[in-house]
């Protein structure tokens, strides 16, 4: 059979795309998706988007501070002009932290080059075309990489910037921040793609336990070196003696062969300013040798980039293959005794709603990825709660008394605010999850609104536990008045009541059924709203119950006190801040719930 | 005539499960080929073997004479593939993804466009092409899925399940498509569920039980093995099926 004029003009183009052009396809690909979502976020998505870069503003700026009023400390207070601690401090930080995030790039760049490059449906794509297998595994490990290192920039920048300030580093310190960052990041992110792509493809058996085992060894290290560090008498702490050791104990952080010191170096180097020009040697300037530490990283950096090309053209496929092949665990799922107790535990709920809160545990409990973002969150909570014990000792004056309440309220309020983005992120998308399956609850012989009962207690329940025991471990460690840890509870609890209706009443009101990812349904505008009310509800709440109380406790200690802050006043104020508390959480629960309720009657699903 | 796809003697597992056994089929050009068989066979394995997203653990597939696994670009480039799961890239609009897969083939903007503007035409995709593909429906992506396979003028179209989520209109341009494409010289490797679709359009027809192929021929032929059940390719299939694994009777290729 003779081919037809398009087949063969088909055959004659073939192959013809060069490497350059594929690279630009891409790119060009890349370019239009970024101009589609930008003009979509500034069209229909303005207060999420401001929102969102409003709060990386006051985060970033937040950091900004920090960084200054701490690198200005160092060099202003500790020592004299020359004095070494200057530079060792300088040099422990940079270096310290520096290769503390060298380590986590590995694992994160690793980890979601993984999900990127061989869970996504896009490589089947590109995979299916003949596309170079080297540009697919780079043009995945682009995304990786910007995922991955967006956080790296937004914690690093203020600390780079600030230390220039402080130190009144000289222009080219400033110039080079961006390429050391960008050279910086591509090395640690390229060794984690390498690593990736070696383990799927030659140990796909073992990928797992190597990185879960890599992963508790640098955990188990880097544990080890923080409490050998911090463990000693507090009396100690910080002390000559106890500098020098710390440096001595993170010196492996400053090895010369690990990209976090050419950095560190780098920026040292860059940042340093000479006090006579012309006694130098011309290849001792800061600006040369700031120069090679850039160019070091460049280089490395280029070589990275080889290496994941190499790597992707060597293995992808039989990476995929091997991915794709990997035998399915069948799941046997048995009545667990957890599920049986909470069942037991719930039997004074109506036969309904127990069935849809057990189901929704189910659901919660057999999905790690929503668990375990509350563990690490409340994890991460409880670690530094149980460590607040420090306060204490300090004595029991006016200041201190001060400090140690409003520390407890912080915590309150800080604890309200993770309880907020978990609420927006898995409670306000659950109904408009259910409606996708509503043909399974809409015909059964129960009211519409039990469905949303069902959620709100769930969420309710769900958050209390959790919240109250921690806010009760802040407490403890704290030693606080048993009035503020009763005020504490209470609050807590309206916390948890107001949030979960918020969540549940707005995700009735603003469903959105054509959504799968709930990550989706929480990112638009009924997400973000849930988020911003929220977090106001949290600062009225914590105001209303949390000023009254301190000023309470505190009044009458000092001198003017007596005029201004009298203990009978403020047990008046504490009466009315607890009831303004009580009304705000009785509208903030009553409202979006009753709402939500008339609305999710009147819900029509496709 | 000589085959253009040649597949010998394949094998694959997936874990300790043999998904696909010693697999040996030929397909020509101007032919259509349907694979048949339960959840499970080892249809969609062996559809991800001959694509190049799977490698096969033994035996070779060549298409058109390139290896897929040695010469995994060049065979690819004769393929068209149209999915299961139909992929569009969700910020991207219709056009600019058939734009996008045009590049990928070597086409300069030009000849680009006017390819895009031949499928647009062809699968009717007219109304929506310059929408962002997250707005379509199902039955949507899957014609414009169908317009990149079809884009590069490919030997060989390679189709999962093409039936599923299209509406009885589209189901009928497809059919016509097929057999349009079929006519003028295509290779078509389909994969269905719908016996009555197979039995319409495909030249030939193979079954495949647990990883293994148990028949290839025309629907004709597996009446002729098979006289005493009901002519339907249905009560035959089903038989085929259910028949027990050493009833070597029915396992022929005709």
């Amino acid at each position: 059979m003779s081919a037809t004029p398009a087949q063969s003009t088909s055959l004659v183009i073939r192959h013809a795309v060069s490497e350059e052009a594929e690279a630009q396809l891409f790119w060009r690909m890349r370019f239009r998706m970024i101009r589609t979502i930008v003009s979509q976020l500034y069209s229909s998505a303005r207060l999420r988007t401001t929102l969102i870069v409003a709060l990386s503003l006051l985060f970033w700026s937040g950091l900004f501070v920090l960084f200054y009023h701490a690198f200005y400390f160092v060099e202003h207070q500790i020592g004299g002009a020359g004095d070494p601690y200057h530079a060792q401090t300088f040099k422990l930080v940079f270096h310290l932290f520096f290769a503390s995030l060298n380590v986590m790039l590995v694992f994160s760049s690793g980890i979601i080059l993984y999900g990127t490059l061989f869970r996504s449906p896009e490589t089947k794509l590109l995979l299916s075309m003949p596309v170079r297998d080297e540009r697919t595994t780079l043009h995945k490990f682009q995304e990786a990489l910007a995922y991955s290192c967006w956080g790296f920039f937004l914690l690093a920048s203020p600390m780079m910037l600030a230390y220039g300030v402080v130190v009144g580093a000289p222009w080219y310190y400033y110039a080079m921040l961006l390429p050391m960052i960008v050279a910086f990041v591509y090395i640690p992110c390229s060794i984690g793609a390498v690593c990736c792509l070696l383990l799927v493809s030659k140990f796909p058996k073992f990928k797992l336990a190597i990185v879960a085992s890599v992963a508790v060894a640098a955990v188990l290290l880097a544990g080890r070196a923080i409490w050998t560090t911090v463990s000693g008498p507090q009396m100690d702490l910080f002390g000559s003696e106890w500098f020098q050791q710390t440096i001595h104990r993170f010196r492996f952080t400053q090895q010369e062969w690990l990209p976090s010191s050419w950095l560190s170096s780098g920026l040292l180097e860059a940042g340093r300013t000479i006090d006579s020009p012309t006694e130098t040697t011309g290849f001792d300037l800061p600006v040369v040798q700031s120069s090679m530490y850039l160019a070091v990283l460049i280089m490395n950096a280029l070589m990275g980039h080889m290496l994941v090309v190499k790597a992707g053209k060597a293995w992808l496929r039989d990476a995929y293959s091997a991915v794709e092949c990997a035998p399915r665990q069948r799941r046997r799922i048995r009545l667990a005794a957890i599920d049986q107790l909470l069942s037991a535990s719930l039997s004074w709920f109506p036969k309904p709603v127990r069935l849809l809160l057990v189901k929704d545990w189910r659901l919660l409990r057999r999905d790690p990825v929503q668990w375990s973002q509350f563990l690490i969150f409340f994890g991460l909570l409880g670690l530094y709660f149980l460590n607040l014990d420090r306060f204490r000792s300090q004595g029991s004056d006016l200041s201190n008394i001060t400090w140690v309440n409003m520390v407890s309220f912080l915590n309150l309020a800080v604890v309200g605010l993770i309880l907020s983005t978990f609420t927006t992120r898995f409670i306000f998308p659950m109904i408009s999850l259910e409606g996708q399956r509503f043909w399974v609850l809409g015909l059964l012989p129960l009211p519409r609104e039990t469905i949303l009962w069902s959620k709100f207690v769930f969420a309710a329940l769900g958050s209390w536990l959790p919240c109250a025991l921690l806010i009760l471990a802040s407490d403890l460690m704290l030693q606080i008045d048993f009035l503020v840890v009763a005020v504490h509870q209470f609050t807590c609890l309206l916390l948890c009541v107001g949030l979960a209706s918020i969540a549940v009443g707005l995700g009735a009101i603003m469903p959105n059924f054509r959504e799968s990812s709930p990550s989706k349904i929480a990112a638009g505008f009924g997400g973000t709203l849930n988020l911003v009310l929220s977090a106001l509800y949290i600062i009225l709440i914590v105001v209303c119950t949390a000023l009254p109380c301190h000023f309470y406790l505190i009044a009458g200690r000092g001198k003017f006190t007596e005029t201004f802050l009298h203990p009978e006043q403020w047990r008046h104020w504490l009466l009315y801040g607890t009831i303004a508390a009580l009304v705000v959480g009785f509208i903030a629960t009553v409202l979006p719930l009753a709402l939500g309720l008339r609305a999710f009657r009147r819900m029509e699903l496709e | 005539m000589a085959a253009i796809v040649e597949i010998k003697a394949v094998g694959r597992d997936y874990g300790s499960t043999r998904a696909v056994d010693d697999l040996n089929l030929d397909l020509r050009s101007g032919e259509l080929f349907a694979l048949l068989g339960h959840n499970g066979a080892g249809k969609t394995t062996t559809i991800k073997m001959l694509v190049g997203l799977l490698k096969p653990q033994t035996g070779t597939i060549t298409v058109d004479g390139y290896d897929i696994v040695e010469s995994t670009r060049e065979a690819v480039s004769l393929l068209g593939y149209v999915p299961d799961q139909p992929y569009l890239y969700d910020k991207l609009s219709g056009r600019e993804f058939l734009d996008f897969i045009a590049g990928m083939y070597g086409y300069d903007s030009a000849q680009a466009k006017t390819l895009v503007e031949r499928e647009v035409e062809r699968f009717g995709l007219g109304p929506f092409v310059d929408d962002l593909c997250e707005s379509y429906s199902h039955g949507m992506k899957q014609r414009t899925v169908f317009a990149a396979a079809m884009l590069h003028n490919p030997r060989v179209l390679v189709v999962d399940e093409p039936m599923v989520g299209l509406d009885p209109q589209s189901i009928r341009l497809v059919k016509d498509l097929l057999r349009q494409e079929v006519a003028n010289g295509l290779c078509v490797f389909m994969s269905t569920h719908t016996l009555a679709a197979a039995e319409e359009i495909a030249d030939r027809i193979g079954v495949m039980r647990k990883s293994r192929l148990l028949f290839t021929g025309t629907v004709s032929e597996l009446r002729q093995l098979h006289p005493a059940s009901d002519q339907s390719l249905e009560a035959l299939y089903l038989h085929l099926m259910n028949s027990p694994p050493e009833d070597d009777s029915l396992q022929a290729t005709a």
